[in-house]
């Protein structure tokens, strides 16, 4: 629900995500915290957050995918790799990394289309196998290749970033890259779902049949949500290459596209709010519960430093599953409720 | 409207069947400019049937669809709506996930330009085009009468606003004539009395031809220009109104004594 007392002159106006002053006052100064960090932070801190934003580009894409057009894609990590094997050839040739992002996106789009074809003709379970089929012959694909290709086994190396002669691949430097990158893709991902696109996608996810009828080309929006969802995949896959220095096909794995898929499903598929919460979540709780594990080992202790691990990842599953049964509809959907709940305050929500 | 009158829509010797059941015995209807043209027959006479081959849903076994002179027999649903035939459905097939006005923007896709970068950059000439059309959508809503729902989820409405954003919807695709299945189904009485309302105003103020398939007998005498009866897949009748009330094969196949309780 909207704030009272708010009013709008234009659509333009009226169709803003950050609607109210304090809202736009709030991302600021989010993203001045945010800017500052390579000032304050450590280095451990630093690449947890370039991290963080690599993955969550890749997740606003899978959100354009499966949350807005609903064509379920578990190979989102396998089109993140095609976009960081992208990434390693161009820059092996001298190609700038600001040539390099756009390029990465659109040969990832382009891969994606070949298996968004599928999506024309199956759907839900047999959609997910098909995109399973892509995810699963990525690696297999890399390898097979000529050494030469793709550096089959053993990787590519990535020259790294630079813009008017100034080297980008200083954590800090690399971080405010990711963090400006992330913040275009975040601007990317709330409009998107108010275009005319945006607009068609959810119509199909919603109803494909009475869609077709209205004049929706159902098939070539299917294509579309999936180019759209790869050109961020082949994005997240350029910065982490950048990040990483060095890519092999085990970087991109059938794990990694289910922990993508899972952190949309917590954070709420529907929007990109939902992509970023659950982003940040599962995320904290990841490498919250890791770091744990990791002072317990330090400390003695009579079990054994896996057993820490271990358990550590099953709180993790034992979190998302709460998180789960407490909000189906994700973490967005709380957000909202509790908007609603203060903009109403005292007055109960009903 | 005259007998005369060149037809915008036109049915010619229409047969459609479902393995053994012939659905459609070589139907043939003509729908005359400015009309609002009922279907009306008994559970299993064919009415769907025929609204499905008109808009495209079925391939009849034999026969021509024509759309203002056009044969239009082999293109598709997705063709004919661009073409302008625009339909509603039986119960409810809206998006519950979008807003009532985003509803109605999807009827303008065909009309709009935006691709994929200016749907993820939003540039100025996208931000003029989403301004204009939404425009567009907003003299729907106003026609509709929509203007506090505008934002809610259709997901989240009563049944009757739902359909009243289905008509809205096909209303976006500006279509040449106006194709609604049992628009009545499941309203109250005022519900479909504002339906009424809005198709006669549709065919008044737009000049749209609206072919119905309708239940409700008191709504069908009040408002159709004409009337055509079906049964067990042929036409029986096709007349007026107040014809039709009188037709002794109507009263036989359909009417019963319904005719008497009438309102006038």
């Amino acid at each position: 629900m909207r704030p009272t007392g708010l009013w709008f002159e234009t659509h333009a106006a009226e169709a803003r995500v950050l609607e109210t002053r304090r809202a736009r006052l709030s991302a600021l100064a989010l993203l001045a915290v945010l800017a500052a960090m390579p000032l304050i932070a450590g280095p451990w801190l630093l690449g947890e957050l370039t991290n963080l934003f690599i993955t969550l580009i890749a997740v606003l894409g899978l959100c354009v995918t499966v949350g807005m057009a609903g064509q379920i894609n578990i190979a989102q990590s396998a089109f993140v790799g095609v976009g960081a094997f992208a990434t390693a050839r161009l820059s092996g040739m001298g190609v700038p990394f600001w040539a390099v992002l756009p390029v990465a996106a659109l040969i990832t789009g382009a891969v994606s289309v070949l298996f968004a074809l599928p999506a024309v003709r199956v759907r839900g379970f047999y959609l997910a196998l098909t995109t399973l089929a892509a995810q699963v012959m990525f690696p297999i694909i890399v390898m097979a290749l000529p050494m030469a290709w793709l550096g089959g086994l053993v990787g590519l190396p990535v020259t790294p970033p630079a813009l008017f002669g100034i080297g980008l691949s200083t954590p800090g430097r690399l971080y405010w890259l990711c963090l400006a990158v992330t913040v275009l893709a975040v601007w990317c991902g709330f409009n998107l779902p108010r275009s005319r696109l945006g607009r068609a996608m959810r119509a199909v996810h919603d109803n494909d049949t009475a869609a077709e009828v209205m004049g929706i080309p159902v098939a070539r929006v299917k294509i579309a949500a999936f180019f759209t969802g790869a050109l961020f995949a082949g994005v997240a896959g350029a910065l982490m290459a950048y990040f990483l220095q060095f890519v092999t096909a085990q970087n991109f794995t059938l794990f990694a596209s289910v922990w993508y898929l899972g952190m949309l499903i917590v954070g709420g598929m529907h929007s990109p709010l939902g992509a970023i919460l659950g982003v940040c979540f599962v995320t904290a709780l990841q490498e919250g519960l890791h770091k744990a594990a990791n002072l317990m080992l330090q400390s003695d202790s009579a079990l054994g430093g896996g057993a820490f691990f271990a358990l550590s990842s099953i709180l993790l599953a034992l979190c998302v599953l709460a998180a789960l049964i407490l909000e189906p509809r994700g973490l967005a959907h709380l957000w909202h409720q509790v908007m609603t709940a203060f903009r109403l305050w005292p007055f109960p929500r009903n | 409207m005259t007998e005369r009158a060149e037809a915008v829509l036109e049915a010619r010797e229409l047969r459609l069947g479902f393995g053994a059941v012939e659905a459609l015995r070589g139907v043939s209807l003509r729908v005359a400019p400015g009309a609002i043209h009922a279907l009306i027959g008994p559970n299993g006479a064919g009415k769907s049937s025929l609204l499905n081959c008109l808009s495209g849903f079925y391939r009849p076994r034999s026969g021509r669809v024509l759309f203002g002179g056009r044969d239009i027999s082999a293109l598709g649903p997705a063709a004919r709506a661009r073409a302008g035939i625009g339909r509603t459905f039986q119960g409810i097939h809206t998006y519950p996930g979008l807003t009532a006005r985003e509803n109605i923007l999807t009827g303008f896709h065909a009309r709009m330009r935006a691709g994929i970068l200016a749907g993820l950059f939003r540039w100025p000439a996208a931000v003029r085009e989403e301004e204009a059309f939404t425009a567009r959508a907003e003299e729907i809503i106003a026609f509709l009468e929509l203007e506090e729902h505008r934002h809610a989820l259709v997901g989240e409405m009563p049944y009757g606003l739902r359909k009243r954003v289905d008509l809205g919807r096909a209303l976006a695709l500006e279509p040449r004539i106006l194709i609604m299945d049992e628009p009545m189904a499941g309203m109250s009485p005022e519900e479909k009395g504002d339906l009424a309302r809005y198709i006669l105003d549709i065919r008044d103020r737009f000049g749209i031809p609206v072919v119905l398939v309708e239940h409700d007998m008191d709504v069908v005498m009040d408002i159709s220009d004409r009337i055509t009866v079906l049964e067990f897949g042929a036409v029986i009748a096709d007349d007026i109104p107040a014809a039709i009330r009188t037709d002794p094969r109507v009263i036989a196949a359909y009417l019963g004594g319904a005719t008497e309780g009438a309102t006038p």
